[in-house]
Order: C-alpha cells, then structure tokens, then sequence
C-alpha cells in the first residue's frame, strides 16, 4: 500500500513528504517546516495538501469527490460531479479577490531616474493568488482562486476614465529577490527610456489581458515597459519565462472563456510617477 | 441584334433594358443594405440586445431596399412628382400618427450613439432608481431596486436628467461620525484610518480622509470621506459603517446620543426649593 502512495507522489519531492500522513487511496502532499515541496503542478484526486494555515483537499465520496480548501480567514467547499480526475493548481493573476472588480495591477516602488535612451532592468515582488482548475475536455475550468496575501485596490486615472488597479506598495532590487512562491512572485521589468529626457518611474501598470505567469523555483513574470516621457509609457508582459524549465500558468483570463480582447501592451496615460 | 433585345418592350413602354437596369439597381441596393446591416451588428453587437439591434437592422435594410427602389423607378418612366405628391402625403399622415413612435425610435438610436447609461447600470430617470435591464428600439426597461420592471419610452430617457451611478469607474461617499466631547478624537480618527487601510476596496488612490468636522450640539463630529470602485461601493458603504461602530466602542470612543446640559443659577434653584417646600 505505501508503495502505491510513493508512485503517486512526484519522485523529486519524496523527502519532503511525511509519509506517516498518508491516507490509503489519497495523494497527499504534506509541508513539513523548511521544506519546499510546491502545490503548483498537475495532480490526481483524490488529492490532499496542508501547509502551515493552508489546507487543501478533495476527498472522494460515494458516488462524486468533495474539495475543500482553508486558508486563514477564508473556506471554501465544493461538490465535484465525479470521483476521479485532475487538477492543476498554479498561480494565477493577482486581480480576481476578494471580488472581481478589475484586470490590472499597479506597482508603487521607490522612484528610478532613467538616462534618455537606456534601459534599466529591476525587480520586484507580486502577490500571488493560487487558481485550482479542473482539467476538462476541452481545456481548465476554474474550480476556486485564494490567497494568502492581503488585497489593496486603488484608482489609476480619474474616476471618468481612469483604471481600478490592484494596489502593489513594492520594493526594487537589481538582482532577484527571494520569494515563498505561494504567497509571491518575482517581476523582472525592463524599464527602457524612449524619450529625451530624464525621467523618473515610480509606478508600473499591467493589464491582466497581457499578463503571463511562469512557475518552478519561483513564480515569476517578464515585463517591459517603454517610457515615453513623465505622462506616457506603454507597458507589456511577455509570453517568456524568467529561468529555463519553468511552466506557464493557465490564466484565469483563458479558463473562464471570455471574449475579452487581448491586447498586446497597456498604455499609461496617467503618468508613470506618483501624482 | 442584342440592341434588338434589349430594345424590345417587354409590357407597355417598358424595355428589356429598363428592366435590366432596374433589376441591377434593387440587386446593388441589396449588396448596400446587407454590408451596411454588416458594419451595423458588428458596430453594436455590444450596445444593443441582439433581437433589438436585429430589428433595427431590418427596418434601416428596408429603409435603404425602398430608397433603392425609388430611385430605379425612372427608367419605367414612372412620374417621380406624382409619386412625390402621393407620397409626401402619406408620409406626412403616417408621420402624424406616429410621431411619439418616431420620436422614441430617434431617441432610442441617440442613446445607443451617446451611449449615456448601458445595460447593467445603475441609474436615477426621474424618480425611477434600478439597474437598466435592456435598452430596445423604442423603450427601455428598469428594473428597480424592488424588483419591479418599468418600461420608459426612450424619448422621456432622453429628455431626461439621468444619472448614472456606476459610470465613472470610483465613487466617493462619506460618513458623519459623532463622538463624545471626553472622547479623544485623535484616537478615534486613527482607528477610523486604520479600518479604512485594512479594507481591500476603500481605494488607496485617492486616499480616503477623517478629519474633525464640526463641533456639534451633542458630539465631535468626525467626517469620513472614502472612495470606493463603483462596482462595489455599496457594500463597502454598508460594511465600514458598521465596522467603524464596533471598533471605536471597543476602545472606548463614545458615540453620544443627543443631549442637553441644563445649568441653574444657585439662588434660582434655592427659591424653587423655598417654593416647593411652601406647597
């Protein structure tokens, strides 16, 4: 029976897996302090993982399987109309929670002085929200989304025109910070001057539609940002991840279907420092 | 020979040729009306429910099909000023008959142009408060926050003030908030703060203020101006309010209830008393 247990569990994380845990016909993924076993990736139900304040699991019952998910502060609990299947579970946009109200985010960091015509390439950290998908027939159905961050919105713009963003105070860095890739991820934006001046960026706005998440080591995205002058940049996300080997998330914006037109970059017209 | 043909009068006065140019006209009229009724869906498939913008369709379809039609009578050598006379006067009879209808159709096509509410809102015509149901042809529906329908004919949306709630993306709204006189608004004004930061949707930008407002008859009044996403704004409204209640009671801010300090000069007082032992 324990032989069965190890072949449900990715080989490349059995140290991490407290095997006295185990449940007889469960996969279970079972954090242990210290240890890094990640919850990101595609896995069987019945399926089972805990984590400190988090817990996860879908339990089979006689005819169909039943999810429930803690984190602190939220708990969700969902009927699932058969007793096996797969899920994936990575990270998904930061925009969706506590309710959806928009598609972008606004990172706030400490104000960088760009030379005309260079390029700067910084760093810095988003909160993560964790999307648990359904495999289906013809692609992912979103099952449940939750965080373990704490959610700010705030007003790009004007109230007539401007954009409601996730608010994102971060700091920058020109190397790559160390993250607890349920909870953060790692941003790499190349922020280039187009302009004929000096200008000063302390703000960086995406749109969910442009928004591409990786996961492995780390969850991460790749931006670019191209500063026309203290007004105007034109902001993107590319399709790349930041390290070799690393998975690209199912989007929430792909999974619910929707027939939102994806652009391919997000114009600031709003300034790109703080007004 | 094929001049012959075409030549040939076919019934009456009328040629081969009359009757092919005429057919080519309706045949091109309908090749206009179709790529117009084309760029009309794709223009405001988002604006209008389907089965009204596929009325509309229709009706400037037929309206084009008509004109095309009119103008390819000529080469039956039909008297377009006998056709002018008759016409005119039934279209200003129909005209009179239905001059509310095409008023509210005219309406009703400006409002999808300016586009000033869309299905979803919420808005105030009048004294009608509800979320904008569907925008039709001639009407459109409401349905008010008791969930009653009303139809309005579009002509009186359009003469109307209508606002709209939900249209600019933040909305702001605030509180009166009365504290006690030995109550330490400092404090109270840090708690509020500090309920407001923690607060997913209480927008950081534009940064919502508590300040000392008036002193009042009974109370502090403390004034709390919060922006919140248009969306959502009511909810919040309804949560912090309450949320505000409960944590300045918890640490002991007093929300008064209105009073009244009623002082009496000593030697008044005694003479009541005098007064009222006498009796």
């Amino acid at each position: 029976m324990g032989f069965l247990h190890l072949e449900k569990v990715h080989s490349s994380n059995l140290r991490s897996v407290n095997l006295s845990e185990f449940h007889p016909d469960r996969t279970s993924i079972l954090i242990s302090g210290g240890h890094h076993l990640s919850v990101f990736g595609i896995h069987k139900y019945p399926f089972e993982f805990r984590r400190g304040d988090v817990f996860l699991s879908i339990e089979p019952g006689d005819r169909y399987s039943y999810y429930h998910r803690v984190v602190p502060g939220d708990d969700c609990r969902k009927m699932i109309g058969n007793r096996e299947g797969r899920i994936v579970i990575n990270p998904v946009e930061p925009v969706s929670l506590p309710h959806n109200v928009t598609g972008m985010i606004e990172f706030h960091f400490t104000p960088i002085v760009l030379e005309p015509g260079s390029t700067v390439k910084i760093y810095t950290v988003f909160p993560v929200d964790v999307g648990v998908f359904l495999e289906a027939a013809d692609g992912y159905d979103l099952l449940d989304v939750f965080t373990l961050t704490k959610q700010k919105y705030s007003l790009y713009g004007t109230p007539e025109k401007g954009f409601i963003t996730r608010h994102i105070e971060a700091e920058v860095s020109d190397t790559i910070p160390g993250t607890d890739r349920i909870k953060e991820g790692v941003m790499e934006i190349a922020m280039h001057n187009c302009g004929q001046g000096w200008v000063e960026v302390s703000r960086a706005v995406f749109e969910q539609s442009t928004m591409h998440l990786f996961y492995g080591s780390r969850v991460s995205m790749k931006a670019e940002m191209d500063v026309y002058s203290r007004m105007m940049a034109e902001t993107r996300v590319l399709e790349r991840p930041l390290e070799e080997g690393m998975k690209q998330s199912i989007r929430l914006i792909s999974s619910r279907r929707s027939l939102i037109h994806e652009k391919p970059s997000f114009l600031m017209e709003y300034g790109v420092g703080d007004s | 020979m094929t001049a012959d043909v075409l030549a040939s009068e076919v019934f009456g006065t009328v040629t081969l040729l009359d009757l092919l140019i005429f057919a080519i006209s309706v045949v091109i009229t309908i090749v206009i009306a179709r790529v117009v009724a084309y760029y009309l869906k794709k223009s405001f498939c988002d604006r209008i429910q389907p089965a009204e913008l596929s009325n509309l369709v229709k009706v400037i379809q037929l309206i084009i099909l008509l004109i095309g039609v009119y103008l390819a009578l000529p080469t039956f050598d039909i008297n377009l000023a006998d056709m002018l006379v008759i016409g005119g006067t039934i279209g200003i009879v129909i005209a009179f008959a239905s001059q509310k209808i095409v008023s509210n159709f005219g309406s009703g096509l400006f409002l999808v142009l300016e586009r000033p509410i869309k299905p979803g809102d919420s808005i105030q015509i009048e004294d009608i408060t509800g979320t904008v149901d569907e925008i039709r042809i001639l009407s459109t529906i409401v349905k008010t926050h008791e969930g009653i329908y009303v139809r309005i004919p579009n002509e009186k949306v359009f003469t109307s003030d209508i606002t709209n709630y939900v249209v600019n993306v933040a909305r702001r709204f605030e509180y009166i908030i009365g504290i006690g006189y030995h109550s330490d608004a400092d404090a109270a004004i840090r708690i509020i703060r500090k309920l407001l930061d923690d607060h997913p949707f209480v927008l950081k930008h534009p940064s919502p203020s508590v300040f000392v407002d008036t002193l009042a008859d009974s109370s502090v009044n403390l004034r709390v101006f919060i922006w919140a996403p248009s969306k959502v704004w009511w909810s919040v409204r309804t949560e912090m309010l309450w949320k505000i209640k409960l944590a300045l009671e918890k640490e002991g801010i007093e929300i008064p209830y209105p009073q009244r300090v009623v002082s009496f000069p000593r030697d008044i007082r005694n003479r009541g008393r005098e007064t009222y032992e006498k009796i």
